[in-house]
């Protein structure tokens, strides 16, 4: 038996002999570790996701906002001047039509409304659009058609549902083609049901004519955001600068922004990065309640075992030889304590992950099984000094 | 072998101060078998504790195999315990959780130089001499009084030192066993020629020593 086996050995008979204890040590690392690689895990999946959204509208794309431009006024100004700013309208459509290297030109109106057909009744995003968004999103029909040309101008009274809810409406994306579904007091012809986008909010969309949502649904006539897609990677930078061109010649500087997709990916990277973070330290702080917790059992188990220590030193352990199997227990308390952790926290991410893109970040499984090891070394130094520093026969004599 | 030079020892049972030893001066030789008598409180307890490096003394000199052990830092002093020092405590003071085996060879755990025997081998031996061999696996609250002190001498005794040092180790006991425990340390210091220290109230034990030494209040009363 060589030395570290047997500091290994000696480690696990005493937790064997105190397994309650042992088991509730080690717990606080446990619930510090996984708290710690959960948020990352899922701040992970949050970041995923989102960037899967974007993916989803494709490449090439130049977004133009209400309120100030994302890159210098940062994420502050995003949702206040969403709800407060101006609103596009049909003319600014025509301005920007005239901008070169120009593929689609998409305007988005939308509204959540309740939506009805002969027996159920489900809350819907409608979205006021035109054909191009189809394209601009890759998005195929998987029953009926989607939205062309002819319905957008003739201002037709077709919509085409998104898969989640024309589901939920009709039982199958087959039965809902040729049905009617009534919005506010308006009756609709669904012509189509749109492919799975993993957007709750689009899978759950109503699709129809900008042209007809003009009236009762959408009195001021205006659009949220236009979408823009432009023919080349390349031409993303004069398109924006052009744009902006032509819109300074209604708004103020301040009232819109033209931001292209990777911009508007920097800043949701950064909030993420930031929100990230936070959970971390929070999820930190447990780390530290645990270690605390080893910390204070280590101090017992000195205590109790004050008297072995002594008969340890009487037969030649040197204070090192005392620090070094405390500090190694405690590192043991603590690194089971962080695999534990980190096993829960896998299997959680592997019954998630169906549903939600998590991931086990390296990083964050290195920084947990580390700093639960630190944590075991720098709870554990403390007691160990304690041990160690007694003096053999004061040690033997305790009891 | 132990040479003890003016050597005092005094601490603080909280408001008062007590002197265990006072100026003590012994010569111990090597190969002897030496007998500490005193009543309880007479502080030859301490005395053993200081020959053995278990507590340092407030004043004074201790040399140890011509050694003077002040210049010694822990890991020396720790060494010198491992490798030429075994203690037989009256409470035997085996360690629970480790079975009668381990606890025989845990001292060749913190042993820092190679070891020229096998010491899983060399304990089984030890406690076939000592008539215990079917005990190896058992824990100590499993075998009898007079069973756990052979296994404490056997312990003593696997680093192969030239001294032990015992205190009391028949005061648990009852006297058939106590005699053979005796019996056991005497044959160590004949046949094996090893130094031996034997702290005792008992006049009976200390009856086999060849030499014995006198405390009375922590002064040294009679030498012979």
């Amino acid at each position: 038996m060589n030395y570290y086996s047997f500091l290994l050995k000696n480690a696990f008979e005493d937790f064997k002999r105190n397994k309650t204890r042992t088991i509730l040590a080690s717990l606080g690392i446990t619930i510090g570790v996984f708290s710690v690689v959960m948020l990352i895990a899922l701040g992970i999946g949050l970041k995923n996701y989102i960037r899967q959204q974007f993916e989803n509208m494709g490449s090439n794309l130049v977004m133009i906002m209400p309120g100030n431009d994302l890159s210098e006024g940062g994420f502050s100004s995003f949702g206040s001047s969403l709800a407060t700013g101006i609103r596009f309208d049909e003319r600014d459509l025509n301005t920007i039509s005239r901008v070169d290297n120009i593929d689609y030109v998409v305007p988005i109106f939308m509204k959540s409304m309740v939506v009805t057909s002969l027996e159920k009744e489900e809350l819907a995003s409608l979205m006021g659009t035109n054909e191009d968004l189809f394209k601009l999103m890759d998005l195929k029909a998987v029953e009926g058609r989607i939205l062309e040309g002819q319905d957008i101008s003739s201002r037709s009274k077709d919509v085409v549902l998104g898969i989640s809810i024309a589901e939920k409406l009709f039982d199958d994306a087959g039965n809902a083609i040729g049905k009617t579904v009534r919005l506010g007091n308006q009756r609709f012809k669904v012509i189509g049901v749109v492919e799975k986008m993993g957007d709750p909010e689009m899978d759950g969309g109503i699709f129809m004519s900008y042209k007809t949502t003009f009236g009762s649904i959408n009195p001021d006539k205006n659009f949220f955001t236009i979408y823009v897609g432009v023919d080349s990677e390349g031409a993303i930078e004069g398109v924006k600068s052009d744009i902006e061109e032509a819109l300074l010649k209604r708004y103020e500087e301040d009232e819109f922004s033209v931001s292209e997709q990777s911009e508007l990916l920097d800043v949701v990277n950064q909030i993420f990065g930031m929100i990230n973070s936070v959970l971390v330290a929070i999820g930190s702080i447990s780390l530290i309640v645990g270690g605390i917790g080893i910390m204070n059992i280590m101090y017992a188990n000195v205590t109790e075992r004050t008297k072995e220590i002594g008969i340890r030193r009487a037969i030649g352990a040197t204070k090192k030889d005392i620090l070094v199997q405390f500090v190694a227990e405690s590192v043991l308390l603590s690194g089971l304590g962080g695999i534990m952790g980190l096993v829960a926290s896998a299997l959680i991410v592997l019954v998630v992950r169906p549903f939600f893109p998590v991931a086990l970040n390296f990083l964050a499984v290195f920084a947990a099984i580390g700093i639960s090891s630190f944590i075991g070394v720098f709870f554990g130094v403390f007691p160990a000094r304690r041990a160690a520093n007694l003096t053999p026969i004061e040690a033997i004599r305790y009891e | 072998m132990i040479k003890l030079k003016n050597v005092d020892k005094t601490y603080w049972l909280g408001e008062e101060k007590v002197e265990a030893l006072k100026s003590v001066n012994i010569e111990i030789k090597d190969k002897d078998y030496v007998g500490i008598l005193g009543s309880s409180g007479s502080g030859k307890s301490t005395l053993m504790h200081i020959i053995g490096l278990l507590d340092q003394p407030t004043s004074g000199a201790v040399y140890l195999f011509d050694k003077d052990t002040s210049k010694l830092n822990d890991s020396e002093i720790s060494s010198l315990r491992n490798e030429n020092i075994g203690f037989v405590f009256q409470q035997f003071n085996l360690i629970e959780k480790f079975s009668v085996l381990e606890n025989v060879m845990l001292p060749a755990q913190y042993a820092k130089n190679k070891l020229s025997f096998n010491p899983r081998e060399y304990a089984l031996e030890l406690l076939e001499r000592f008539g215990i061999e079917d005990r190896a696996n058992f824990y100590p609250n499993k075998i009898s009084g007079g069973q756990q002190q052979r296994t404490a001498i056997a312990r003593a005794l696997i680093m192969k030192p030239k001294l032990i040092l015992a205190d009391e180790p028949t005061g648990n006991i009852d006297s058939k066993t106590g005699d053979e425990i005796m019996k056991l340390l005497e044959s160590l210091n004949k046949d094996l020629g090893v130094t031996i220290v034997v702290v005792t109230h008992e006049s009976e034990v200390a009856e086999r020593t060849k030499r014995k030494i006198y405390v009375k209040d922590g002064v040294i009363v009679d030498k012979y």
